[in-house]
């Protein structure tokens, strides 16, 4: 799919004399298509979950348009149950609807932009369900609506191919299941963010069970560092059997190795250490400053709470007090109202205990 | 450092969650980018292991729409957006949103079991007061095997996916559930802030096709065993067969900078501290109004005893003495849930600075040995 770039030929899609004299009409201009990574999991699980009897599956793409109509982006897919036989095919259409009605309030920016299917044929069938997803009202127009197939047979490579359609046909009665699709460039877009996702995901494929922990900080810089390493050993192969003359030079291989080795910098010595120490000693003040806080927070948690174990008597005003100081020089003059606060609750609660057995 | 309570108390061990899953939540986290993206997961669980196998955003409707349908009595009104996404997953139009959405899922073969909820957050701020609430809600809820995954923005687009999975400890769910947190109740619990969550592990895993398509990313082996050498530097950078290929390794974790992170961190130390004070000013104030009522009684209760003294000298019916319960009412305790919270998020931080000092030493060392040849560190 990143493989070979393809040529498309852009034709203005043909139109058929429209029944309804409307003011705008459709759009002919032509269209690309991005394709996110995340509709395209969406649509290769839909496949493996499909029913036993079905040999495809369909469902709608929903995305988001660029003012002229030029630009598709496919963000988002849901899937639709249809039932298909050698005579006839039905789609859910109100499932079709509520879904869509779904989406739309948690996503409102992503409409309807086209439907998918599982599998890379076209037929009579797809021209019907391609017609009503183009149509007006309900469907995409005035804009075409882009029909995406994604082949998944096992054992074959997944190929995506994207079309918009025209109408075409011989009679009246026949253009309503008759298509003509025309293919337009597609590309799967993968934005930085997916990528720490991604790579992740990459690396549980070659495992048996396919399955990757999550791994942190510390082992994905490993990782990071060993692949460059790597990649550094296959250069410096190259450039030693260069000068030993067992290989070929190249000039501009050459030459980018030098433009990429001049970007290192040439610094003071002593300038590198004043950088180094400082930055290092940022990160330590800022780890310490954390733990610290950290510490005091977790103490003073448990002084609140341990304190009032111990029953009254100096003891208990004391660490109370202390847990109020302890708190005061942090932030001075709260920490001292805290601490006479705290001397002042151990009596209210002798005040009490007296009070009560006076009572009694 | 307190370790966290052992994994063996809550009925799930571990988190499998599928590729399509995480792609999901990364594209709704970093669209929704600062606000907090909230969401359903459904998933089956089997054993001990939890898996999740598809997600879906819940919608936070804006303000303007709230204020025409929705009064301020109802219990779920939220003022602002970032509230609005935070009480999302356990407000009801949601779970009547999620129902729906569960039930047209089960018609294509997706699980139909809610297992959980997430979120997305921004440097490691999600513990609050919105997510305890909303954890607690699945918990209690029919399906007591439920998670919470969080997933970090700015940490995942710095290198490495950052993404979590918390339950809420057992003791924990008791004490939430009484809804009491004073003094004495946490005393006999011996509840501390670093008791409240269980941190599961996650494994990814992809299905068959998904695998097959990962392994057909890459272009097409060539044709010939080494490529030829480009004519000319020009070439070199347009060649489409090097082009940048979507599973080459990411070496953004390799970049160097540091004080975004640091400044960032300390904003958010910053904040969680003054929530501290507040929190510590208002148990004081608490105490001291306390006291204050406890002298007031006592001094009632002296005037009482002596006008009972001279009543029964001039044999006149005694006035009561426990009066003082109608005059005079103690101050309510506040609640300790949030100091308790605000530790938990500073643990929260000190962790994750941790973390990064770790690996932004071992890149500091390389950088600086490579500057400097022949030096040892």
């Amino acid at each position: 799919m990143a493989g070979d770039p393809k040529n498309y030929l852009h034709l203005a899609r043909p139109l058929a004399p429209a029944p309804i004299a409307t003011q705008s009409s459709a759009v002919t201009a032509p269209v690309t298509v991005t394709l996110h990574p995340q509709a395209l999991f969406s649509i290769l699980d839909h496949a493996s979950r499909r029913p036993a009897d079905q040999d495809r599956v369909i469902g709608t793409l929903l995305g988001t348009r660029s003012e002229d109509g030029t630009e598709v982006s496919i963000s988002n897919c849901y899937a639709v149950p249809h039932t298909e036989t050698a005579e006839q095919v039905e789609v859910d259409m109100d499932y079709q609807k509520r879904m869509l009605e779904l989406h739309l309030r948690a996503a409102p920016k992503e409409v309807l932009v086209g439907w998918y299917a599982t599998s890379g044929d076209l037929n009579t069938f797809s021209a019907l369900i391609q017609n009503f997803y183009g149509q007006q009202g309900e469907g995409t127009w005035p804009h075409p609506a882009v029909h995406l197939t994604v082949g998944t047979k096992a054992g074959q490579d997944i190929e995506a191919n994207t079309y918009i359609s025209a109408p075409i046909g011989v009679t009246a009665e026949r253009a309503a299941d008759s298509c003509l699709f025309i293919p337009v460039p597609h590309e799967i877009k993968y934005d930085d963010a997916s990528k720490s996702g991604l790579e992740l995901i990459a690396g549980a494929r070659d495992r048996e069970d396919r399955s990757q922990f999550l791994q942190t900080d510390v082992e994905m810089l490993e990782r990071a560092v060993e692949q460059v390493l790597e990649m550094l050993e296959r250069v410096s192969n190259y450039v030693s059997d260069v000068l030993d003359e067992e290989r070929e030079p190249s000039t501009a291989l050459g030459q980018f190795l030098l433009n990429t080795l001049s970007l290192a910098p040439k610094v003071n010595p002593e300038d590198i250490e004043k950088d180094f120490n400082n930055h290092i000693q940022d990160v330590l003040l800022v780890s310490y400053l954390s733990n610290t806080i950290r510490t005091q927070i977790d103490l003073s948690n448990r002084l609140v709470t341990a304190a009032l174990t111990m029953g009254p008597g100096d003891g208990a005003a004391a660490t109370a007090g202390e847990g109020g100081e302890g708190k005061g020089q942090r932030e001075g003059g709260g920490g001292g109202r805290g601490g006479r606060g705290g001397r002042g609750g151990r009596s209210g609660q002798a005040g009490r205990d007296q009070g009560r057995r006076e009572e009694q | 450092m307190a370790t966290d309570p052992k994994i063996a108390d809550s009925p799930i061990r571990e988190i499998q969650v599928e590729a399509l899953v995480v792609m999901r939540i990364i594209k709704h986290s970093t669209t929704s980018f600062p606000t907090p993206a909230t969401g359903c997961l459904v998933g089956m669980d089997i054993g001990s292991q939890l898996q999740i196998t598809n997600s879906f955003p819940f919608p936070a409707s804006n303000p303007e729409n709230q204020q025409t349908n929705s009064n301020p009595a109802d219990p779920y009104h939220q003022s602002d957006q970032v509230a609005l996404s935070l009480a999302a997953p356990r407000a009801k139009s949601s779970a009547t949103y999620a129902g729906e959405m569960i039930k047209y899922l089960r018609e294509v073969n997706v699980d139909a079991q809610g297992v959980g909820w997430y979120m997305s957050c921004s440097m490691g701020n999600f513990v609050s007061q919105a997510f305890v609430e909303n954890q607690a809600f699945y918990q209690r809820g029919q399906e007591e095997k439920t998670v919470a995954l969080v997933f970090d923005v700015s940490r995942s687009s710095q290198g490495s996916l950052n993404l979590k999975a918390y339950r809420l400890s057992p003791s924990f769910m008791a004490a939430f559930k009484d809804s009491k947190f004073s003094t004495e109740s946490i005393q006999k619990s011996k509840l501390r802030y670093q008791d409240i969550f269980i941190e599961l592990p996650i494994t990814i895993h992809n299905s068959h096709l998904l695998t097959s398509f990962l392994h057909q990313i890459p272009a097409a082996p060539p044709q010939k065993t080494a490529l030829d050498f480009p004519a000319s530097l020009a070439e070199l950078h347009h060649d489409p067969n090097i082009a940048s290929n979507p599973l080459a390794p990411n070496l953004e974790s390799l970049d160097l900078s540091i004080d975004p992170f640091l400044e960032k961190t300390t904003d958010l130390m910053l904040e969680s501290i003054e929530q501290h004070t507040t929190e510590q000013n208002n148990a004081s104030y608490y105490q001291r109004s306390l006291a204050r009522e406890q002298t007031k009684i006592k001094t009632w209760q002296e005037k009482r005893k002596n006008e009972n003294l001279l009543r029964t000298q001039q044999k006149q019916p005694l006035l009561p003495e426990d009066e003082w319960q109608k005059l005079f009412k103690l101050p309510t305790e506040p609640s300790r849930l949030e100091l308790m919270l605000v530790g938990r998020q500073v643990e929260q931080y000190a962790r994750q600075v941790d973390g990064f000092n770790a690996v932004v030493s071992g890149k500091m060392f390389g950088v600086r040995g490579n500057l400097l040849p022949g030096e040892m560190a």
